[in-house]
This record gives structure tokens, C-alpha cells and sequence, in this order.
């Protein structure tokens, strides 16, 4: 099996939220209630653990080349403004902070280089949660336990493309083998630089991309600062760190020994 | 799920019965999925998920819908509307509990092993009490454990797999060690036993003695071991601080039954060491964390702010009744309760501090636009700029990509 994955344009996303649905539908993932978050179009607002896709909105305030119609001279609102939309979904890193965090074993890697949350070993022990330098796997309270996208692990199964990607109307969800979507989104990339959109550039495309997660299976094009996306400008593994805690630890395990032997000797032979 | 027509056409509370069919007395379930179970099956990847209650926040108790979160002033840092970049820790108050109850039961199987190997005659009494906080400890921490679990029966599914790079699943590892042993070693002290039993529970004392001192340090490891900034700022402090407190923590519980004589002397020297150290590690750690002073900013305000204050004052306080020469019963039972009082608010400050900087994404943000990111990591050579970027010149004009360093961007 080949490593498999998304690439998001967001230059070609509309906003249609045809991937939220199809998404909420074909895994039967219950609704998050209908509310108005007053933050543009997006009422989903995050990922979690029945959203496994959320459609980001973004109204800036200047120009994006290539929005409204040039041809016409027609600009968006006299040309200082632009909209940067993003279908969000789990990266499916590389290294990946929920697997290397599940203490259950929960968390496996598939043949498709997905990472997948198996339903019945996982415990609700809530680690991963904290672990994911996204902030994509959650926990349903009244569930028990952590939910993620499966990269239609199913459909993958019987030869069928993710159902978001299925359904993006624009391709702006792009799906395949990992190798030939990073040739595509360079090429994508450099097609975008010359029809002069110079803000496009790939997000977590491979390992010296993003060093902190060696490069994600979900990656993105594009065009403002990540963290208007609400994504993180330069996220790490949490475990790439950790050997600096061990360490730490092995410290405070010798001082605490060495402080039980001390004061017991000091007592028998002192006064 | 589309009814059939026959059906949409009858009044809903009419029952559908068709020859050699049973009465229909279940209701589809009201799951937020509105999916009839006689018509569609529920075979999805999310189908088994439960839903209690429809109506729930989304995000549990840490629901972000609505105004941004106070936390959150107007800042040049960009964010998307103020939401949170990382989901916020699930766990309940459990959590800082069982640092406190696994710690003391660690620190007291240290201290009673050592005690036993090296003044085993003079300290009996010291080394009893200690073998049954630890006994009792190792089960009261299991228990807080399993509570805080979303699925609390599965709990033996943490020994299902070793996994070291889990600081979770090798701590797990390590209080079924110390639980086996701390239980067997305080055996003999509970109910009578041969003298073969008792010579294995002396065996498992050091074990436990051998297996406590981890069980003190790797909670601070398994904070550390997570995107919270600011428990990934604290990660070089956090296990050394959480070792030191146990210490202290134990000195301060077997110090409410003050008794006179070498025993006491000896718990008087490690609890007031490890107070010394506890203190000024707290300090040391939030210097530390104030490197990116966004960061620190659930330790120095509001609710978490004042708890992580009155941690340091409690602590403070203890130490001065430590350094009093002279034997006051009081006065240790006084410092004591200080002790104990320090301990258990340093925990929950330390826990909420954490849920409060996940919901904050500027510290995300900010701690990982100062460096203090992957670009951390020694074996990394983060490089500066998006490669395509770079490829294809845009760098070269300012625009493409973004530069790590480059604050500019944000005003």
C-alpha cells in the first residue's frame, strides 16, 4: 500500500463546506448542535471529536492577486480585501504526538500511513489530547474517548477516495499518493508565484518543511501566516523534547535518593 | 435516512406492523445523527461514538463558541478569532490529586527503604508508617487513575502494550511495579505473617523504595510530554520540582504524627532539605517558563496566578517552622498542614495554569515565533525559510512563505 494523503489548496477552496458534510455523513458522526459563533461563515469552529473536517474563514483586509475578476477590472470590495478560506483537518504527521503519547496502544499507524484511533482499545485517558501540537484529537465527554479523522480508513479499504475529497467541488481537497501530491503542490506553487499570487507557499509538505513533525500526511498551500489559520508556525513533537525531561528526571530520582540515604545516616550518627 | 413513502404518510404515533413483524416499541434514538436504525445501519467510523446528550458543548466543558475568551486581549499576534490552538487537557481534578498521593507514597517508600537498610532497628516505627502510606498510597493512586479515565473499565488496556516513548504508559508501568511491591512490603505491618513472608516483604521494601523514586519524577516528564506551552516550557524543572515536592509532601504528612527520636530527626532533615529545594525550583520554574513571558501568564494572573502564589507562600511558610530549632509539637504539626496545603495547590496550580495557556493561542503562537518550537530541538536545523518559497525567489521580494524570526509580520 502507498503512503496516502491530503493536499489543500486553499487558493481553490470556495467555502462550500461539502467536506464537513460528507464527512459528518458517511462516518455518522452525530452533530455539534446548530450555533451562530459570529465568526464569519465558519460555525463549526474547530476540529474535535465528531468534527473531523472544519472549514476555516478568513476576511482580510487586503488584497489577494487572483480574487475578484481582473479580467473585468472587477476587485473585491476596491481591492482591500480578500477572503482565505481552509478545509482543516488531522495532519496525520509523521511523527505523530497522539501515537507516540497513547499509552494503550490505541493509536496505530496504517498501511496507508494514516493514523488511526482503534474505538475499542482506546481508554479515555485523555494524553493525546494534550499531545497533538495541532490541537486536532479530542475527547467526547460523554463518549469516553478520543476521536479523530480516520482518513476513511474504510473507504481506503475498498479502493474509494476520502469522502471530503469525494466531495470538494473545486479540488481543492486533493487526494493521493504522498509523493505525487508534494510533485503537484510544488508545481502548484510555482504556477500561483507566476501568475503573481507570490504569497503561496506549502505548509508541512515534508521534514525540512516543518522539521518538528518530519512533514505531514495532510498538508497545505497557503497564502497568509499559519497562525491565521490557526495553525501553528513552527509545531514540534512533543516527545522530540522529552529527553530533556528524562534527563531532568533521572536528576531529581538521584537527589531524592540521595536525600532519604542522607538524612537517615545523618540522623543515626548525629546528636 | 429517507422513511419510505407508506410510511411518512401515517400519523407518527401510529405503530408500523407488518404480518410476522414484532411491534415496533423503540424509538429512533435522538444521537444527533438522525439516522432510523430500521432503515440505515449504523456501520460508519464514527457510528459506535455515544451521545448522551445532543445538546452537549461540542468541546465538553471546554467548549470555545461565542466572544473570545477574556484571555485573550487585543494582541499583534494574528489569531483566528481568538480560538484556541490546542485542545485544552480533559482531565478532571483527579489528576493533580494522584501527583499528590503518588508522590507522597514514592517519597515514604524511599525514605522507608532507607530507613530499614540502614537503621532498621532504631526506625522500625518510621519504616512501618512509611510501608503503610505507600500501601495505601498505591491504591488510592490507582484509584484516582481509573476515575479520571473516559472509560474507566479498560484501564489494565495501559499494560497491553510497552511503550517508552508514552511517559504515560511507562509510569503506569512503574506504579504496578511499586503497588506490588509497597503492597507486599506492608503486609507483615497489617496482618501476621510466616517468616518467609516477611523475609520477601523486606526484599519488596526496597523495591518499593526502588520503584517510588521514579513514581515521584515521571509526572513531571508526563507534563512535560505534551504541546501545552506551558508545560513545554517548564519540562527542564517540572520532573526535578515534582521529586523535590514529593519529598517535602511526605516529610509534611508523616510530620502530623510527630514522635520524638531518630526517626523524627531523620524525617525533619528530609523533609526541611527538600522544602529548601522545593521553593526555590518553583521559582527556577517560572523563570524559566517567563522566557516567553506570554507564556508564564496563567502563573502570574488570575485564578491560577493566585494558586500558584499561596503554593509558594504555603511552601515558603513551611520551610521557616522546619528552620525553628527545637522540638515544638505544634509547631511541626502547624508546618506540616502548611506543607501539605503548599503541595496539593502547587499540583492544581500547575494543571489549571496548563488548561488556561492551551486555551490561549497567542502563548502557542509566541512561544513558538521566539524559538522555543521545533527550532528547540538540538538535532534540528530548522531551516528559516519555506523551501518553495525559496525556490522560486519570492523570499528574495518579501513575500512568500514566512520568516520564523521575521516579527515584523505580526504588526
Amino acid at each position: 500500500m502507498g503512503q496516502m494523503g491530503f493536499f489543500t489548496d486553499t487558493t481553490l477552496c470556495i467555502g462550500c463546506k461539502a467536506c464537513e458534510v460528507a464527512c459528518k455523513q458517511w462516518n455518522q458522526l452525530p452533530d455539534d448542535g446548530f450555533r451562530l459563533t459570529g465568526m464569519s461563515f465558519d460555525n463549526t469552529g474547530q476540529l474535535g471529536a465528531s468534527t473531523w473536517r472544519h472549514v476555516a474563514f478568513i476576511e482580510r483586509p487586503e488584497a489577494l492577486p487572483g480574487q475578484g475578476s481582473p479580467l473585468d477590472g472587477a476587485q473585491l470590495a476596491d481591492g482591500a480585501f480578500s477572503w482565505l478560506m481552509m478545509s482543516d483537518v488531522c495532519k496525520h504527521c509523521e511523527r505523530a504526538g497522539c501515537l507516540e503519547a497513547c499509552p494503550t496502544g490505541a493509536i496505530l499507524r496504517t498501511e496507508f500511513g494514516s493514523i488511526y484511533v482503534q474505538p475499542d482499545v482506546c481508554n479515555g485517558c485523555g494524553y493525546c489530547v494534550t499531545a497533538c501540537p495541532f490541537g486536532v484529537i479530542d475527547r467526547r465527554t460523554d463518549d469516553g474517548r478520543a476521536w479523530k479523522c480516520t482518513l476513511c480508513y474504510d473507504r481506503l479499504k475498498e479502493d474509494l477516495v476520502p469522502a471530503c475529497a469525494k466531495a470538494c467541488p473545486t479540488a481543492s481537497i486533493q487526494f493521493g499518493e504522498i509523493g505525487e501530491l508534494k510533485e503537484r503542490a510544488r508545481q502548484r506553487v510555482d504556477h500561483l508565484h507566476e501568475r503573481g499570487v507570490g504569497q503561496a507557499y506549502l505548509y508541512g509538505a515534508d521534514a525540512a518543511n516543518q522539521p518538528g513533525t518530519e512533514g505531514l500526511h495532510a498538508f497545505f498551500l497557503l497564502c497568509d501566516v499559519p497562525e491565521k489559520y490557526n495553525l501553528p508556525p513552527d509545531p514540534v513533537v512533543p516527545t522530540k523534547k522529552l529527553g530533556e525531561s528524562w534527563r531532568a528526571m533521572a536528576w531529581g530520582v538521584a537527589g531524592l535518593a540521595a536525600l532519604a540515604v542522607g538524612s537517615v545516616l545523618s540522623a543515626r550518627s548525629g546528636p | 435516512m429517507m422513511r419510505r413513502p407508506d410510511e411518512q404518510a401515517r400519523r407518527p404515533d401510529e405503530e408500523v406492523r407488518r404480518p410476522g413483524e414484532e411491534v415496533r416499541e423503540t424509538i429512533p434514538p435522538v444521537d444527533g445523527r438522525n439516522i432510523d436504525p430500521e432503515v440505515g445501519a449504523l456501520m460508519g467510523e464514527g457510528a459506535l461514538q455515544r451521545v448522551r446528550d445532543v445538546n452537549a458543548p461540542p468541546h465538553g466543558e471546554a467548549s470555545w463558541i461565542g466572544p473570545p475568551p477574556s484571555d485573550v486581549p487585543d494582541t499583534p499576534v494574528p489569531t483566528y478569532y481568538g480560538v484556541p490552538a490546542l485542545k485544552e487537557p480533559v482531565w478532571k481534578g483527579y489528576i493533580p490529586g494522584y501527583f499528590y498521593v503518588g508522590g507522597v507514597s514514592g517519597a515514604c517508600a524511599a525514605l522507608g527503604a532507607a530507613a530499614e537498610l540502614m537503621d532498621g532497628r532504631a526506625m522500625a516505627s518510621l519504616s512501618r508508617r512509611c510501608h503503610l502510606v505507600a500501601a495505601g498510597g498505591s491504591i488510592g493512586s490507582a484509584a484516582l487513575l481509573i476515575a479520571d479515565l473516559g472509560r474507566p473499565a479498560r484501564f489494565l488496556n495501559m499494560l497491553r502494550v510497552f511503550r517508552p516513548s508514552s511517559p504515560m504508559n511507562v509510569g503506569t508501568w512503574i506504579l504496578s511495579a511499586f503497588g506490588a511491591c509497597a503492597g507486599l512490603a506492608a503486609l507483615p505491618s497489617i496482618v501476621p505473617v510466616p517468616r518467609t513472608v516477611r523475609r520477601m516483604a523486606d526484599v519488596a521494601s526496597v523495591g518499593a523504595g526502588i520503584f517510588g523514586l521514579p513514581l515521584t519524577a515521571y509526572t513531571g516528564v508526563l507534563l512535560a510530554g505534551s504541546a501545552v506551552p506551558l508545560w513545554q516550557g517548564a519540562r527542564r524543572v517540572m520532573p526535578i520540582l515534582f521529586a523535590c515536592s514529593a519529598a517535602a509532601s511526605a516529610a509534611s504528612l508523616l510530620d502530623l504524627f510527630p514522635a520524638r527520636g531518630r526517626a523524627s530527626v531523620a524525617v525533619h532533615r528530609f523533609g526541611a532539605a527538600a522544602k529548601v529545594a522545593e521553593v526555590a525550583l518553583t521559582v527556577a520554574l517560572e523563570r524559566q517558563v517567563a522566557a516567553v513571558p506570554r507564556v508564564a501568564a496563567p502563573l502570574r494572573t488570575g485564578v491560577t496566578g493566585g494558586l500558584w502564589r499561596a503554593a509558594q507562600g504555603l511552601l515558603a511558610a513551611s520551610l521557616v517552622t522546619s528552620l525553628i530549632p527545637g522540638w515544638h509539637k505544634r509547631l511541626r504539626i502547624f508546618g506540616a498542614l502548611l506543607g501539605t496545603a503548599g503541595a496539593v495547590a502547587l499540583r492544581f496550580a500547575l494543571l489549571d495554569g496548563g488548561r488556561r495557556s492551551a486555551r490561549d493561542p497567542v502563548a502557542t503562537f509566541e512561544q513558538q515565533r521566539a524559538g522555543r518550537g521545533a527550532r528547540e530541538v538540538p538535532e534540528l536545523e530548522s531551516p528559516r525559510r519555506h523551501p518553495e518559497s525559496e525556490r522560486s525567489g519570492a523570499a528574495a521580494s518579501g513575500e512568500g512563505g514566512f520568516e520564523l524570526t521575521d516579527r515584523g509580520q505580526h504588526a
